[in-house]
């Protein structure tokens, strides 16, 4: 049937069914709303950001001699503004809206989750307007100063007694799956953040590392590497776990590969942080441990990566009417391209050529690109109408979003390819009396035309991105949320008697 | 019990869950982490390496302020063609009071780790403010505004000091003292100057020669 | 009929696959779909002739032109390390098209897509040949100049890859959706694979000086 009438099937069955009993407890839905449209407007600021700063490389003078428009100070305000306020708030909406349907329970306390919700914007508001004033720890993804990091670890401990909150009180027996990622991120997250952030505060806006030189650098990577590890894939694993079985109609194509799979993944992906660190002053050993453990975290990524595809292989009637299922099946071929391309950037006789250019960028857009906001932007595509009982605004724009996804993204990657290589060999080339061959200045400016085709490419994204904005707050537009009851349990897989968390 | 029925318990106990989670997850940080920390050789410095002078922090923190680490790293690898275009390749005990390090992770401008004496301080100060009058293709941004900004408007220099020496940076009480003084006069950019030219000035003799 | 006659007709899906490609491939599609050729056919009387462009053209620019990487002056090498490299650069090409004509060949079964095999290395070379034709570029070999054809030569591509797959394939255009969409990530698995091979070949002394 159409997307508009399985929509209605949904809310006419949620709101009159004779088995629902009026005083059951319904979903607690209008936060997941709030957190989307949070997260929407951080990917168009985010990503504003991002297309200012290609610019920036192109014509360096368009920051008018302004502080707060320098390449310095937007570029940490674009990747916190993305992993921070786009992609944490993904996650929050979706791990609310997935974590009380998979525990048939409404929301733990609907009233943290709010303030969880406000606060987090609050903290990503402020901080990014304190990066602009030159409040910068200069460690990657956790340039926010002190105040910003206790801020951060209080609400995620909130996040975190609404998230398990919930679970403890689910009246399903078993966890299920997408919880066990989204309970990996917070719990690793958390981990990561308090021990990389440890700091002698000086005044408001600056502070000391407690670690110094090469033992920060260890430290930082630890974390850098598992900020992405557990929030860009961790967290987003979980959102594909539910939704896209849910999507698909099908469930999850091997339970026995998902468990190995978790367990190694959350297993190994801690141990590769040292290799952005090739041939730096850090001890050798931690660098060639780091590439056998990033070679090994292939295999969980792939295990994963396959599951999915084999997952909604068998769903395709559904690509008919639902243009959102497309972004998900893309991101999964992403995701496989990136978890491939870091175990093999992690080998050093790569790394020797890779470090420090512009394909490490574009190592981490194919990720960001291709799998975090591909598969964010099909999952707000298939929540958002049935958050509130309508069909999607404009299904054909949702259909150009996508080429317009693919397309930015592929011409990304290619370009900082391009760009990548180019400058790796170029630095490394001698002649035959072993002479530089090139200098720094002549190399730099050789990459102009690769960044102009990326900034051509972010247009492109962003554009996409600035349509679904459109599409998704003209779907909400004047709309409630939609009351949906908690359905009884089976049986079969109610929690005993005597509840054990 | 088998692994799966193991599994049953993990996935039906919440407590368990984040338990395990916790578990297999710090394995990784403890085992490369732990070692490093307690590693001494890690902590001392080179024969020239000192704390950052009271300008020289200012300068570094200047830095730190503005991104620079965005655009330029400091960790010359240990290769023919790296040390051939920048100076003898980066060792541990040259960083051992960077708090944070600066080792950047993208190079859109040249590692700037050997940098000091390079240049002169007249050139940095034109460079700094315009980049391309000094290099045309250049793409680095201005940073006029280190020119009419004092170097004590960096921030509480006393403070910085003495939060340092509880971290173990061996400031003298008299450091700390002149520490306003050797800022008077100074502007931002002379900050900065001085922090780049200290760079990279760290190394043992017999390692330059 | 006169044997010249019969002939030339069983040639005729070769040339007819090598011309149609380019301007008319719904039709491609279907003929192949129809004809169901043998593999080693396709591949020494379809494929292998477009195989033989780039390296080719890259041989004929570097020769002339010299490498241009953008940096200052262009970059030339002795013939024999061309001839070298235009003979790995055509094998890459030919073990590309045969290792993704039998990833595709089994893909097939998961999509309930026709599994012979020759239609899927014919597949593959129609997806290819917008870019064995491109790479006429080569003749110019400026590093922007090539990414500047080559990239909108390779959305065309993926366009055939795409359409072609239901149409030679037999399946619903949803169902090739979803396996062009895994072939697609095999093809960014096999690329970034190239350069990481490169990489690794370049810094181990096998290529181009450099100071590692």
């Amino acid at each position: 049937m159409s997307a508009t009438e399985a929509t209605k099937v949904e809310v006419a069955r949620a709101a009159s069914d004779p088995l629902f009993d009026s005083s059951v407890e319904s979903y607690e839905d209008k936060v997941v709303i709030r957190l989307i449209q949070f997260s929407v407007i951080w990917a168009v600021v985010a990503m504003t950001a991002g297309v200012y700063l290609s610019a920036e490389l192109l014509w360096p003078t368009i920051d008018f001699g302004q502080f707060w428009l320098s390449f310095g100070r937007l570029r940490p305000l674009h990747t916190n503004g993305i992993i921070f306020g786009f992609g944490v708030s993904a996650l929050m909406a979706t791990g609310f809206y997935s974590v009380q349907r998979t525990s048939h329970v409404r929301l733990y306390s609907p009233r943290l989750a709010w303030f969880c919700c406000y606060a987090w914007q609050l903290i990503v508001l402020l901080g990014g307007l304190s990066l602009l004033a030159g409040w910068n720890s200069t460690k990657e993804y956790a340039e926010l100063e002190w105040p910003f990091d206790i801020a951060i670890a209080i609400v995620w401990v909130l996040f975190g007694v609404v998230f398990f909150g919930t679970i403890a009180t689910r009246k399903i027996r078993p966890i299920y799956i997408s919880n066990w990622f989204y309970g990996a991120l917070i719990i690793v997250i958390a981990m990561l953040h308090i021990v990389n952030n440890l700091a002698i505060p000086v005044t408001l806006g600056k502070s000391y590392s407690l670690y110094a030189g090469a033992q920060d650098a260890v430290v930082q990577w630890w974390y850098g590497h598992n900020a992405v590890g557990f929030l860009l894939t961790g967290g987003f694993l979980g959102m594909m776990y539910y939704f896209l079985p849910k999507h698909s109609g099908r469930p999850i194509w091997s339970y026995r590969l998902s468990v190995v799979a978790f367990w190694a993944f959350t297993y190994s992906y801690i141990w590769a942080g040292p290799h952005h660190l090739h041939y730096s002053a850090i001890p050798e050993w931690v660098q060639s441990l780091a590439v056998v453990m990033s070679v090994i975290l292939l295999a969980p990524s792939w295990a994963t990566m396959i599951n999915g595809i084999m997952t909604v292989s068998t769903a395709w009637e559904k690509l008919k009417t639902d243009p959102a299922l497309k972004f998900i099946v893309l991101s999964l071929a992403f995701y496989g391209l990136a978890t491939f391309e870091g175990p093999m950037m992690s080998f050093p006789s790569v790394n020797v050529v890779s470090h420090f250019t512009d394909w490490t960028i574009g190592h981490v857009h194919s990720g960001a690109l291709g799998w975090n906001a591909m598969i964010t932007y099909g999952t707000f595509y298939f929540m958002v109408p049935r958050l509130v009982g309508v069909p999607l605004y404009n299904v054909r724009l949702a259909n150009l979003h996508f080429w317009l996804a693919l397309a930015g993204t592929m011409l990304y990657i290619v370009s900082m390819w391009g760009a990548g290589v180019s400058q790796g060999l170029l630095w490394l080339s001698v002649d035959e009396i072993g002479e530089l061959s090139f200098s720094f200045k002549d190399i730099m400016a050789s990459m102009q035309p690769f960044y102009a085709l990326r900034l051509i490419a972010g247009l492109i994204f962003l554009i996409g991105t600035c349509f679904m904005a459109f599409n998704l707050f003209k779907t909400l537009a004047g709309k409630h949320a939609v009351v949906v009851k908690v359905p009884p349990v089976d049986p079969a897989y109610a929690m005993a008697k005597e509840v054990t968390a | 019990m088998s692994a799966l029925s193991l599994h049953k318990r993990v996935e039906e106990n919440t407590g368990l869950l984040i338990f395990g989670i916790l578990l297999v997850s710090s394995i990784g940080g403890l085992v490369q982490i732990l070692p490093v920390l307690n590693q001494e050789s890690l902590q001392e410095p080179t024969a020239n390496t000192q704390p950052y002078t009271a300008v020289e922090l200012t300068g570094r923190d200047i830095y730190i302020r503005e991104g620079c680490s965005v655009c330029h790293s400091q960790q010359i690898r240990p290769l023919i063609a790296e040390v051939e275009r920048y100076g003898p390749y980066s060792r541990a005990g040259e960083f051992v009071y960077d708090r944070p390090f600066l080792w950047g992770s993208k190079r859109t401008g040249p590692d700037l780790h050997r940098v000091g004496g390079k240049f002169s301080d007249d050139w940095h100060r034109v460079h700094l403010i315009d980049p391309r009058s000094v290099v045309p293709e250049s793409i680095m941004p201005g940073y006029p505004w280190l020119a009419s900004r004092d170097a004590s408007q960096a921030g509480d220099i006393v403070a910085k000091m003495r939060a340092l020496s509880t971290l173990g940076h061996p400031y003298t009480q008299e450091q700390i003292d002149a520490a306003e003084s050797d800022l008077e006069g100074l502007l931002e950019i002379d900050a900065l100057i001085v922090y780049l030219q200290m760079l990279g000035t760290g190394l043992d003799e017999e390692i330059i020669r | 009929m006169q044997r010249w006659q019969r002939v030339s007709m069983s040639n005729s899906i070769y040339s007819f696959l090598l011309f149609k490609a380019l301007y008319a491939p719904k039709a491609a599609f279907a003929r192949l779909a129809a004809e169901d050729p043998a593999p080693l056919r396709i591949l020494f009387r379809y494929s292998l002739w477009l195989l033989l462009l780039p390296p080719i053209f890259s041989f004929a620019g570097a020769a002339q032109l010299g490498w241009r990487l953008g940096a200052t002056e262009p970059l030339f090498m002795s013939s024999n390390a061309l001839a070298l490299i235009s003979i790995g650069y055509f094998c890459l090409l030919f073990f590309g098209l045969v290792t993704t004509a039998l990833i595709s060949r089994w893909m097939a079964d998961t999509y309930g897509a026709n599994a012979s095999f020759g239609r899927h290395v014919a597949l593959i070379t129609i997806v290819g040949e917008p870019l064995a034709v491109a790479s006429i570029a080569h003749l110019f070999p400026d590093v922007f100049f090539n990414a500047l054809v080559l990239i909108p030569t390779t959305i065309w591509a993926m366009y055939l890859l795409y359409t072609g797959i239901p149409l030679a394939l037999g399946i619903p255009p949803e169902r090739g959706m979803l396996m062009a969409s895994s072939l697609v990530g095999w093809l960014l698995v096999a690329a970034v694979s190239l350069l990481g091979i490169s990489m690794s070949l370049w810094t181990l002394g096998i290529g181009p000086l450099l100071g590692v």
